[in-house]
């Protein structure tokens, strides 16, 4: 009766949707847990040396302690949203990790009532919280249940932008952050503290990260700067930090030179540049999923790379690393630690408990 | 045409079960239309967040018909029944009967029974015009429509466009060029999509919830944009049933029985893309409702496209909206996912089950 032609459609969806499976899958290391180290910084944020300058109003940084007058206030967030709270958060939604451990370090934890899932669940308390949203979806009938005074989301697709408009389609004031950049990490600290009505203690945590930062900068400044390979992942193609991202730069300011994409927009390294660019020391960020120095070094064509002829394959656990939170220069002091593992690298102390 | 062979052939013994085939239509359309009251009920007193069933009610009362039934609800709750739950639900079921009916006309149009409204080029298209709205570093909204909308309903229409321009240069019966450019055409916007994908980053994940298909942008606005721009297209192409009926016959039948044939075919082909693209613009690419539902409906009461559009139409609504509150109960899955792991099996045992003779 019809032509037995048979019609072409699911072929090529398919191989596209095992293709974007794939993807997914090997770009979890990078978005997943952690926020995302990716993709351009924009200009912004390296024209501004510092937090005072361009981050915060002056008003919020003034000296004095912390009161409700700072209210209603409007922000502008890392999209360029201009967002407007009208009075200090009693209940705070906070769908990224790096936000809820910030503002649990800020002193404001108990008003978070709903959260982005954490694997890594820190602080402790932040379990209590209840996830309003998990790695792949928003549930935004349960944000809405919660009324809440303001909402942080992850930029640059950690948080789905359909849920922001969505969020902000109903009136709820939602705050977009992400720091493509160390300066924009300090960035993002002052804006929460400032939404959240804590710019007192938002200046005193960047100023701590700041002062760690530079005594790091101080103990690896005079060392040889080996070229560093952080993988991410290598179960399919090799994942590793893009050009210019967050986490190149946490490398550089470790000391060392990291070996990088090739581009801002590629996440993935073949192994012909890498073994060109001839990694002299090799971190395993996947070592908690099971990958050991001694796979990494039988894999094809790798033996000839200095780090694999010198043993240099060394585990890192990369969720302080890549979490833009208050915790960043314990990630900085590990990663120094880690690449120069014979220099004395200053230990911070601990962070204070949550008052 | 089936049924209508049956009577002459054999009269009396088809006598009972042609009256019950007549009769079948009718009762169909009414369990039809009492599951969708059902399946609105239940999707709006379902979701992530518990709300009295009276509560919802109530809610729905008063913003439906002014009346207020002597119960108080917190704002959350309100937005929650109707600015999420209730244009969700409606959403589902205007895009199942978008799918649905343009899978009977692209069936019924290229006499194929693989076919389904994405047949021609049209998913990758609008696929590659969403992935591009990801990539481009431009956002806005205008009545719930965002840039991602509004490029796939444009990518939708624009390679469907192509496909059917291209496929009238050359020698081929029009069916085959117009099968065959498809696929080529497909495949090249695949491939599209494929390197924007690759290039995509972090975005990926958004462009993949598409391609899986969802209903969580759903609002008032949307719908109000959508719900015309669906009802006009399949109600042009229901009155256009007997084309559709008489192109299936084949191009010579139909030319005999004083059907404009390319006319029809181009008409039909333009709504059907139509009432394909507004869907996917709000929905994403959802699959198998378009494939399967004019099968089973065909299955049920004959191939008589009278019959079958507006059935369609109905299982479409059913099947998708069914889908969707299974997604949502099952933690807000992606309903493409939904609609193939229940449609299909159910599918297989309706093909096994039927009589012989069943063509389409």
């Amino acid at each position: 009766m019809f032509p037995s032609l048979r019609p072409p459609r699911s072929a090529p969806l398919l191989r596209l949707s095992s293709l974007a499976l794939a993807l997914l899958i090997a770009l979890a290391a990078c978005t997943g847990a952690a926020a995302t180290p990716s993709t351009l910084a924009p200009a912004s944020s390296s024209a501004s040396p510092s937090l005072a300058s361009t981050a915060v109003p002056s008003a919020t940084l003034a000296p004095t302690p912390t009161t409700a007058s700072a209210f209603p206030t409007t922000v502008t967030d890392d999209e360029g949203t201009a967002v407007s709270i009208p009075a200090e958060p009693h209940t705070i939604v906070s769908l990224t990790p790096a936000t809820t451990e910030t503002l649990f370090a800020l002193g404001v934890g108990e008003q978070i009532k709903g959260k982005g899932e954490d694997v890594f669940l820190y602080p402790p308390q932040a379990g209590t919280v209840p996830d309003v949203a998990t790695f792949n979806s928003v549930d935004v009938e349960k944000i809405v249940a919660l009324a809440p005074d303001v909402v942080f989301a992850g930029g640059n697709f950690f948080t789905p932008p359909d849920a922001i408009t969505k969020l902000r389609s109903l009136g709820l004031p939602v705050v977009v952050l992400y720091a493509p950049s160390v300066d924009a990490v300090y960035k993002d600290i002052g804006l929460i503290g400032q939404v959240a009505g804590r710019p007192a203690e938002a200046t005193a945590m960047v100023e701590r990260i700041r002062s760690e930062f530079a005594n790091v900068k101080a103990a690896v400044a005079a060392l040889p700067k080996p070229r560093v390979f952080y993988e991410l992942d290598a179960t399919g193609a090799i994942y590793g930090p893009a050009d210019k991202s967050f986490l190149a730069e946490m490398i550089e300011l470790a000391g060392a030179v990291p070996i990088t994409t090739g581009s801002a927009q590629k996440y993935d390294i073949s192994v012909e540049r890498l073994i060109a660019q001839d990694p002299e020391v090799i971190l395993m960020a996947d070592a908690p999923f099971g990958v050991t120095a001694a796979q990494v070094a039988a894999r094809p064509g790798w033996k000839v790379m200095t780090a694999v002829k010198n043993d240099d394959i060394r585990p890192i656990d990369d969720q302080t690393v890549t979490r833009p939170g208050p915790r960043l220069f314990l990630g900085l002091e590990l990663l120094a630690r880690t690449i120069h593992p014979e220099a004395a690298i200053p230990s911070a102390t601990p962070i204070p408990p949550v008052p | 045409m089936t049924t209508d062979g049956g009577t002459l052939v054999s009269a009396r013994p088809a006598t009972g079960r042609i009256g019950r085939t007549r009769r079948r239509p009718i009762l169909l359309a009414g369990f039809g239309l009492i599951g969708l009251a059902v399946l609105v009920a239940f999707g709006v007193a379902m979701g992530s967040v518990a709300i009295a069933p009276l509560d919802t009610l109530a809610i729905v009362c008063h913003r439906l018909f002014g009346i207020d039934l002597g119960r108080s609800w917190s704002a959350a709750s309100e937005t929650i029944v109707w600015d999420l739950r209730v244009p969700r639900v409606l959403m589902s079921m205007v895009v199942g009967t978008a799918l649905a009916v343009a899978g009977a006309t692209f069936q019924g149009l290229l006499r194929n029974p693989l076919a389904d409204p994405y047949v021609l080029g049209t998913a990758s298209g609008a696929a590659l015009g969403a992935a591009i709205a990801v990539l481009l570093p431009v956002r806005f909204v205008i009545l719930g429509f965002g840039l991602l909308q509004g490029l796939a309903f444009v990518g939708a229409l624009a390679s469907i466009y192509a496909v059917y321009r291209l496929s009238r240069i050359g020698g081929l019966s029009p069916l085959t060029s117009l099968l065959l450019t498809g696929y080529a055409v497909g495949s090249l916007l695949a491939a599209g999509l494929a390197m924007a994908m690759y290039l995509s980053g972090t975005a990926l994940r958004q462009i993949f919830s598409y391609l899986l298909g969802g209903f969580d942008t759903a609002s008032w606005p949307q719908l109000a944009a959508t719900l015309p721009l669906v009802a006009i297209g399949c109600v042009l192409i229901l009155l256009r049933a007997r084309s559709l009926n008489g192109l299936l016959l084949g191009e010579e039948a139909a030319v005999h029985l004083g059907i404009d044939v390319p006319r029809e075919r181009a008409i039909l082909l333009a709504l059907a893309s139509l009432v394909t693209a507004a869907a996917v613009a709000v929905s994403g690419l959802i699959g198998f409702v378009g494939l399967v539902v004019p099968h089973v409906v065909r299955l049920i009461v004959g191939p008589s496209a009278r019959l079958v559009l507006p059935l369609s139409a109905l299982g479409g609504a059913l099947l998708l909206a069914f889908a969707d509150v299974i997604a949502r109960s099952a933690g807000e899955i992606p309903v493409g996912i939904v609609t193939a792991l229940i449609g299909a099996p159910f599918f297989i045992v309706l093909l096994r089950r039927a009589r012989t003779g069943y063509e389409l």
